[in-house]
């Protein structure tokens, strides 16, 4: 089921256009990130091979119109859509045409704003009924309070992972939730409740923004260097749903949380390393349980264990392992397009050491993981090579 | 005036002696297993499937109430927003639907059976009708 990668792929830059809720335009947004990551880089956009555009919300041919704007070179450019994990899969994709030879450098570039996006809960011919989409806050709130029954979580904890995460946004200029003091789990809890027991503060922050990234050959990023540390692309995966018991066919905003496991397991064993090699994670924390269940699903403790490593404060900064360093879909924000990318953005400043006040220190590995509706996941992880 | 499904692929009408409405399924023989809504083979073995109505009662799995009036065109009323939940029926089918009643009303576990509501009329001025779980008393 593993893909594979012929030769070596590093992450040779990246950019990003701050997620915010200004309703901007996507193309303006798009452009800041894509020309970011190429100063980023060092390069030329008459040295990307191919490009890699993922959006939902743009329309047709909007990834071809933005990339006329980085110049007219002649280059392969496609859309690509797997809902929240459109940029990710732009990611996977743009590694994959330099790991399969196609090109020795690609770019993936992410832009939305998912306040412009509508038809949630519009059905067929304008009608709506209880077969239609539910809202992830909704199917979300399911995980939750199975989670509660089975394994005695308490609303506490998913207050505390929403603060976390508002906190890590707090340290990080990208960001869409920028508070002005340090959020409390008690802020979290008495904000609204939207979906028993989601509040406010725990949902995603919807909004706009774009992230890129280049990746190329060892070749291109050894003379691109300029004295930085190389950052490695060692895993690369996707997946989609497989049958398992209980399996939902409509109404499901993801597939059976066993596909985090499973994309995972493939990413470990491409990687040849497994959870406990990790020194950062960044994941589709769209709601808190998300991150605590993916605790387990990605390996970083045992099954039912994840309401400790809250507790005890494991996936903070400063932590064992910190999860959603930039503040995640929680509040750096979750535009659509660009949200995957924004995570190797991340991902590759920690591992180069140029993260800031929000360093992990020492970082030399990091996975990111994003759930798209439909469903897929996707895993990359990337490694510091010394 | 009649009474019409919203979606007729996937629910029928209570017909003849019927208490309730069912969910249309399909059966996939080789691997024993059932599927909702219907599917053109059996998605593991890629093996034929037939139609067949499921049981019209399960168990909640899960359940949440959403604090928004309005699922799409529908009006909840004044009841503060509508529940949803996910129900396992006996032939191993997890169906995602809307809930009749308020938090008080549901655990998890909790026997449930399928139910319509009303959500309007279609252009022929029939009862546009969809399904939802009710709680067993």
């Amino acid at each position: 089921m593993a893909t594979r990668l012929s030769r070596p792929v590093y992450v040779i830059g990246v950019g990003m256009h701050p997620f915010n809720n200004q309703r901007l335009s996507s193309e303006s947004m798009a452009d800041v990130a894509g020309m970011a990551a190429l100063g980023d880089a060092g390069i030329a956009f008459a040295e990307v091979g191919a490009l890699y555009n993922g959006y939902l919300g743009g329309g047709v041919t909007s990834g071809v119109a933005i990339a006329k704007e980085l110049g007219l070179t002649g280059i392969p450019v496609t859309h690509v859509e797997n809902a929240s994990a459109t940029g990710s899969c732009a990611f996977g994709e743009a590694v994959h045409a330099v790991g399969g030879g196609r090109v020795d450098v690609a770019m993936a570039l992410g832009f939305d704003d998912m306040n412009r996006m509508s038809g949630l809960g519009r059905g067929k011919r304008g009608r709506v009924g209880a077969e239609d989409i539910m809202l992830p806050a909704a199917f979300f709130a399911m995980w939750a309070t199975r989670r509660m029954h089975d394994v005695g979580t308490t609303v506490d904890t998913f207050a505390q992972i929403a603060a976390k995460n508002w906190n890590h946004a707090r340290l990080n200029p990208m960001a869409q939730r920028q508070a002005d003091h340090e959020v409390t789990p008690d802020e979290v809890l008495a904000s609204t409740m939207i979906s028993y027991p989601h509040t406010s503060m725990m949902a995603c922050a919807a909004g706009g923004g774009a992230a890129a990234a280049i990746v190329a050959t060892r070749e291109v990023a050894e003379r691109v260097a300029r004295g930085r540390p190389l950052v490695r692309v060692i895993a690369s995966q996707q997946r989609s749903e497989t049958y398992t018991d209980g399996h939902v066919f409509l109404g499901a905003v993801i597939g059976p949380a066993q596909m985090t496991r499973d994309t995972a397991g493939d990413a470990y064993e491409q990687a040849g390393l497994g959870p406990s090699d990790l020194d950062l994670v960044q994941v589709h924390d769209a709601f808190p349980v998300e991150e605590l269940v993916y605790y387990e699903l990605l390996g970083i403790c045992a099954d039912g264990e994840g309401d400790r490593l809250v507790a005890d404060g494991a996936t903070r900064l400063g932590g064992r392992i910190p999860f959603s360093t930039d503040g995640g879909l929680t509040a750096r924000g979750h535009p659509g397009g660009p949200t995957g990318l924004a995570q190797i953005h991340e991902t590759t400043l920690q591992l180069r050491h140029e993260a800031g006040v929000r360093q992990v220190d020492a970082a030399r590995t990091g996975l990111c993981h994003m759930a798209g509706a439909g469903s897929v996941c996707v895993v990359h992880i990337l490694q510091r090579e010394s | 005036m009649s009474r019409t499904p919203t979606d007729p692929r996937l629910f029928r009408l209570p017909e003849a002696d019927d208490l309730r409405p069912r969910l249309l399924g399909s059966y996939a023989e080789r691997s024993g297993l059932y599927f909702w809504p219907r599917r053109k083979r059996c998605p593991v073995t890629g093996g034929p499937v037939v139609d067949c109505d499921l049981d019209p009662e399960g168990v909640l799995f899960a359940w949440t109430f959403l604090h928004v009036p309005r699922m799409g065109s529908i009006s909840f009323g004044d009841s503060g927003g509508y529940g949803v939940g996910q129900i396992d029926l006996p032939e191993g089918v997890r169906i995602q639907a809307p809930l009749v009643g308020t938090p008080d009303d549901w655990q998890i576990g909790s026997r449930m059976a399928l139910t319509t509501f009303p959500v309007g009329q279609d252009d022929d001025g029939n009862e546009l009708v969809t399904f939802r779980f009710e709680v067993i008393r």
